[in-house]
């Protein structure tokens, strides 16, 4: 057990010094102003808080629309199991935007502007108001998790039995609104024209992004999933995982199809195989998010072993960001004629969010019923009180 | 349609004295130092390129990029010509920023409450009937200011009558035609101004956003259907195994 204790100090410890970074950078962002806590400028006004923020943090929470919609909508219900992890993952994924928000707009006290003054021309508005629905559908998704620890049994069986009429509206409008702003974020970016470099730009962003964020929101489930089997002695079959795994290869073959298309119809082909950043960044994305993947997922003996898995998807959510930091940051280096590396205060926002995230999922896992009883549970959490 | 108000800016007469800036700082309050590059202090200003002095302002796109990404509708292009800020209803998120194909918007990055600063062609002094400042400050008549479709015509004939003009008017296409002109005997490469491109930026984004009563509408009665069918399957396995 001393290596156990030992672990989870470590563990601590740097969740700490995580901790005490971000709430001196968040200071900084506050009491300095977005010149001197960033290294933000006019020729790169968006950053890493955009870049990893917002469009890693909407797209990597894209398990939760994309599962739901499997369970409920196509009836596969081998992947009820994954279910409630997959909308706690997406659900504390969106408030970690909105919090990130609160560091990356230069007015956020007025972040509920755009409820009541309207730009329909506006992607970014169009966007705003999916974020702020579909974050209230994953809240009604996920309540029963809270609402069935309610001691009240007329409470609870009330809100259930309400509840349980309105779910499948809720999951419908829950696809449809992550369908329209899992697309528009790439859609922001079909006004750099002329900015951006031939190897991202393309009419089709919209649809780039929608295609690339729905593996990359289920492998991200699959490594929530892993992670509360082996560190929080969750009783769960591995093989759903496996399962899961099935569905991301396809999709990352067919993202990588029209990725591929799109780059021969807009003559972007010679601009792969130039000496410079923005051809390095590419192939890194390229081989990170499609070649790595489809070659590992491709072999059952790596789908079937929780761990190599869990790297397999690790390296789909590295390649995943590695492409929507291309998009936000390197393929707009060359027009902006700056070259922007994030300030620490940046970076120690950003993990500091993360950890915030991760920790919530931990205690979640803990405390609310977000795994499978397999095992009975009173087993595991009296376990872990006595631990402590 | 309405008349509206455009400027043209003679890189050939202008002497770089700098009266245009230092007439702008001045109506707006802001301190007097000469700077470089535009600034959220410096709404316009001269650059040199070899021998030439370039004005940087402002283009007034007839359909600007800025006013359609602007989530809160804070910029838009007013009936008269100008593209207007309200800082009233900014939350600073700086897509106006990241969308102007000519790279105007400044951000007072260095204040606690910062707000996006840009000329807006002097509209009040404008519909009040004076000039704008930096026009009215032009010793040269290098800017001009008038009614668009007069200001083009004047800018056409200048290039007709005098073969040291090079045969373009910067600001005629780019960005689908803005209001604000340039005139040179050098190319515009050359002086720093944007490739920009030659259409009216908003209608990159429109047709992806044309399509959200479509997507709402037809996702939904996808999503039903799909559904529907669902159940149907689970209920006529129910009833075989029953029967069996």
């Amino acid at each position: 057990m001393k290596g156990l204790s030992n672990k989870i100090t470590l563990w601590r410890g740097m969740v700490g010094l995580i901790f005490a970074a971000g709430l001196y950078a968040t200071y900084a962002r506050f009491a300095w102003g977005l010149g001197r806590a960033t290294n933000l400028t006019d020729a790169q006004p968006w950053g890493l808080w955009v870049g990893m923020g917002t469009l890693c943090g909407v797209g990597l929470s894209a398990g939760g629309f994309a599962i739901a919609a499997a369970v409920y909508l196509l009836g596969f219900e081998r992947y009820r199991p994954v279910l409630r992890t997959a909308v706690l993952v997406s659900f504390l994924g969106y408030l970690s935007v909105i919090a990130g928000m609160m560091y990356e707009l230069g007015l956020p006290w007025r972040i509920w502007h755009p409820i009541f003054m309207w730009n329909r021309h506006s992607m970014l508005f169009e966007i705003s108001w999916c974020v702020m629905l579909y974050t209230t559908v994953l809240a009604l998704e996920f309540s029963p998790a809270l609402v069935e620890k309610i001691p009240w049994e007329g409470l609870r069986n009330w809100y259930l039995k309400w509840h349980h009429e309105v779910l499948i509206a809720l999951v419908m409008v829950g696809v449809v609104l992550s369908s329209l702003h899992q697309s528009f974020l790439g859609g922001l970016y079909l006004i750099t024209k002329g900015k951006l470099d031939p190897l991202w730009y393309s009419a089709s962003l919209p649809t780039m992004f929608y295609l690339s964020a729905i593996p990359a929101g289920l492998a991200v489930t699959i490594m929530a999933m892993y992670l509360s089997i082996r560190s929080l002695k969750a009783d769960v079959d591995p093989a759903v995982l496996s399962e899961v795994s099935r569905l991301i290869a396809p999709l990352l073959a067919l993202y990588a199809m029209f990725r591929f298309v799109d780059l021969i119809t807009h003559n972007a082909m010679p601009y792969m195989f130039r000496w410079r950043e923005e051809s390095w960044s590419f192939w890194l994305e390229m081989g990170l998010f499609v070649v790595g993947p489809l070659v590992l997922l491709s072999r059952e003996k790596i789908r079937n072993n929780p761990q190599t898995l869990y790297w397999t998807c690790a390296m789909v959510v590295a390649g995943f960001m590695t492409n929507r930091l291309n998009v936000s940051i390197t393929g707009l280096q060359a027009s902006s004629g700056v070259y922007y590396i994030p300030k620490w205060t940046e970076f120690a926002s950003t993990l500091m969010i993360l950890a915030a995230v991760v920790m919530a999922f931990r205690y979640a896992v803990i405390y609310l019923d977000i795994l499978p009883k397999v095992a009975a549970r009173p087993r595991w959490t009296v376990g872990r009180v006595a631990e402590a | 349609m309405e008349k509206t108000r455009a400027i043209l800016v003679d890189i050939t007469k202008c002497i770089g004295c700098q009266s245009c800036e230092q007439a702008c700082k001045q109506v707006h309050g802001f301190p007097m130092e000469t700077e470089a590059r535009l600034s959220p202090t410096a709404l316009t200003v001269i650059e040199e390129h070899g021998d030439k002095f370039v004005r940087r302002m402002c283009m007034h796109c007839e359909d600007p990029a800025c006013a359609s990404a602007c989530l809160v509708g804070a910029l838009r292009k007013t009936a008269t010509g100008p593209v207007t800020y309200d800082g009233a209803k900014c939350i600073g998120c700086r897509y106006c920023v990241v969308a102007c194909p000519f790279s105007v918007p400044r951000y007072e990055w260095s204040k606690l409450a910062p707000l996006v600063k840009k000329c807006d062609m002097c509209a009040a002094r404008q519909s009040a009937g004076q000039l704008p400042a930096c026009v009215e400050a032009c010793p040269t008549g290098a800017s001009i200011v008038g009614w668009r479709d007069e200001i083009l015509e004047e800018a056409e004939r200048r290039i007709l009558g005098d073969a040291k003009y090079v045969k373009h008017i910067y600001g005629s296409q780019e960005a689908g035609g803005t209001s604000v002109f340039f005139l040179s005997d050098v190319a515009f490469e050359k002086l720093g101004f944007a490739a920009a491109p030659q259409q009216p930026m908003p209608v990159l984004t429109a047709n992806a956003l044309g399509d959200v009563p479509t997507v709402v509408m037809v996702g939904g009665a996808v999503l039903s259907g799909i559904y529907w069918i669902t159940q149907r399957r689970v209920a006529v396995a129910d009833e075989e195994r029953r029967e069996r």
